[in-house]
């Protein structure tokens, strides 16, 4: 293990400790909990949104926290799910009388502890909360049968949900129908990566699994869930290729459609690699008669040190669009 | 008395502390290894929370009880135990005493909020194979004294773990292992044995 870090035991603490000093304009914790993350702009009558999920993935998840997108964030330790305690006390501080809707990833840990906070909100509070997963990771598993839930993972392409249902709430709109959006743009958004190396869990102190110097895996989860395939590495061309082909297929996106496209570094990929990827992609939605509707390129989902790349594509459409183009201000992520 | 689910919240949290080292080896088997830390700190948390406490609604009671463990312990069995305390304080609300028909509420609650949480079924090789036949046997048998009562459903939870070696797992990290994980027995039905078992002691008085 190579991290600039103090006792492994206080990685998480330390690490919010930071971030409330560098950004304590914007944001703050609910009774003094660190894990607790809010904004301090609260708009009256608006739906709160609120998300959650374990660290080691930023600027996921708390990093969507601000203006035109998400009101708190339950942060957990490195890859852990945060309590439902927790979020039962975001949710009662982001509640502004228009209910609450929790957007997170497909994982047990944090499903359990979300349902269990959506009935303490319920129970001891009675604010209406609804749910929306992000669970677009095409590697993970198939399609899951119409009414049937998915069993994908959820990685990089929840940032087009977070982005689509922060613009309809910012927008005034009603929870049901800012609930309906997230879901849309769930179900139109699909990602796959590609993982080159490990990463290293600090409390942990050694990598859960080893990739060989001259291999990459196809597919391979946020946490290094194993992916459908590991071989050589190949050029970019050839692995964006690959990735794009399996993501296509699978909502399909087909000629006439409009995407909006996010290229994501895992954390130890250079900005340069992740355009060389982007060229790619282009020429390949071009070759298909897609038109690449906006391109967000960058660290959005992380996973600790890994290198590697994902790519997500979100179908939009004249209702997306303006939600997409929506102005958002938040320490992690800026758009005009 | 309310005292009564007070002292078997205690007895339980002593039953998994003393049970740590074995539900570790268990889980290192077919999980991550934390069961024992997780069920010894939760239940100690949820013991805690009520200890001291001047409630009067055990339904409330055993609620607090199962917020506590939630926030102790946010890891997936964790909080499938804290959903079942916590379902049955809500179906205990507004009782004050422990009859016969409210501890035989409190495991069907129980399971039940597991159930609800986890969708886990039956002859799936979890804790529900542990608590699924004693709660069968509490609901057959609640004319009986309290103490016979709590000591056949025991059995009947020991019997139901011992079952789970013929099964395979279908959640969690041992179901990757299919047909492989079969003749392993399941730590979470453990976990209902000791539940049961800190019963049969705490009403024996």
């Amino acid at each position: 293990m190579k991290k600039i870090i103090n006792n492994p035991e206080n990685y998480l603490k330390e690490m919010l400790e930071g971030i409330y000093i560098a950004h304590q304009d914007q944001v703050t914790c609910v009774n003094d909990d660190l894990q607790c993350y809010v904004t301090k702009n609260k708009t009256p009558g608006k739906v709160g949104i609120s998300t959650g999920g374990g660290s080691g993935h930023l600027p996921l998840f708390l990093g969507y926290v601000g203006d035109g997108m998400l009101d708190g964030c339950a942060v957990g330790d490195v890859f852990q799910s945060p309590s439902a305690e927790q979020m039962f006390e975001i949710t009662k501080d982001i509640d502004q009388g228009a209910g609450v809707l929790y957007i997170y990833g497909n994982y047990n840990g944090d499903i359990f502890n979300f349902d269990m906070a959506t009935e303490m909100a319920d129970f001891e509070e009675n604010i209406q909360v609804t749910t929306v997963l992000g669970a677009d990771d095409v590697a993970s598993a198939g399609p899951s049968a119409p009414g049937e839930k998915s069993t994908r993972r959820g990685v990089a392409g929840i940032f087009f949900v977070y982005k689509c249902a922060g613009a309809a709430a910012a927008k005034m709109y009603d929870l049901e129908t800012v609930t309906r959006i997230a879901q849309k743009a769930a179900d139109n958004v699909r990602t796959m990566g590609v993982a080159l190396s490990a990463c290293v869990v600090p409390r942990v102190g050694k990598a859960g699994f080893s990739i060989e110097e001259n291999e990459m895996e196809i597919g391979m989860g946020i946490h290094g869930e194993t992916g459908i395939r590991r071989g050589q590495l190949e050029s970019a061309d050839q692995i964006t290729e690959e990735m794009m082909q399996q993501i296509l297929a699978d909502l399909p996106y087909v000629e006439g459609d409009e995407v909006a496209v996010l290229v994501n570094g895992l954390g130890a990929t250079p900005l340069d690699e992740q355009y060389i990827v982007t060229r790619k992609i282009d020429a390949i939605l071009k070759e298909k008669g897609i038109k690449a509707y906006r391109y967000y390129v960058g660290e959005y989902a992380t996973a600790l040190e890994m290198s590697g790349v994902s790519i997500s594509l979100l179908k939009v459409d004249e209702e997306l669009k303006p939600l997409i183009d929506y102005p958002v201000n938040t320490p992690f992520f800026k758009q005009m | 008395m309310l005292q009564d689910m007070k002292r078997y919240l205690e007895v339980v949290a002593n039953i998994m502390q003393e049970n740590k080292d074995t539900l570790i080896e268990m889980d290192q088997i077919v999980g991550d290894g934390d069961l024992g830390l997780t069920m010894s700190d939760g239940f100690r948390a949820a013991y805690l929370a009520v200890k001291d406490t001047d409630e009067q609604d055990l339904g409330k009671l055993v609620y607090a009880g199962g917020k506590a463990m939630a926030s102790a312990v946010p890891s997936t069995m964790g909080t499938l135990m804290a959903s079942g305390l916590m379902q049955a304080g809500k179906d205990l609300r507004n009782q004050n005493e422990l009859t016969n028909e409210n501890w035989v509420q409190f495991f069907d609650s129980f399971e039940a909020g597991v159930i609800n949480r986890g969708k886990a079924n039956v002859g799936e090789k979890t804790f529900i194979d542990g608590i699924d036949p004693a709660v069968q046997v509490l609901k057959e048998n609640i004319e009986l004294p309290l103490a016979q009562l709590a000591s056949k459903a025991s059995k009947a939870a020991r019997q139901g773990y011992e079952q789970t070696a013929t099964m395979i797992a279908k959640h969690g990290r041992a179901a990757t292992r299919g047909e492989a994980s079969r003749d392993l027995l399941d730590p979470g039905a453990y976990v209902a044995v000791l539940l049961f078992e800190a019963f049969e002691i705490s009403v024996k008085g």
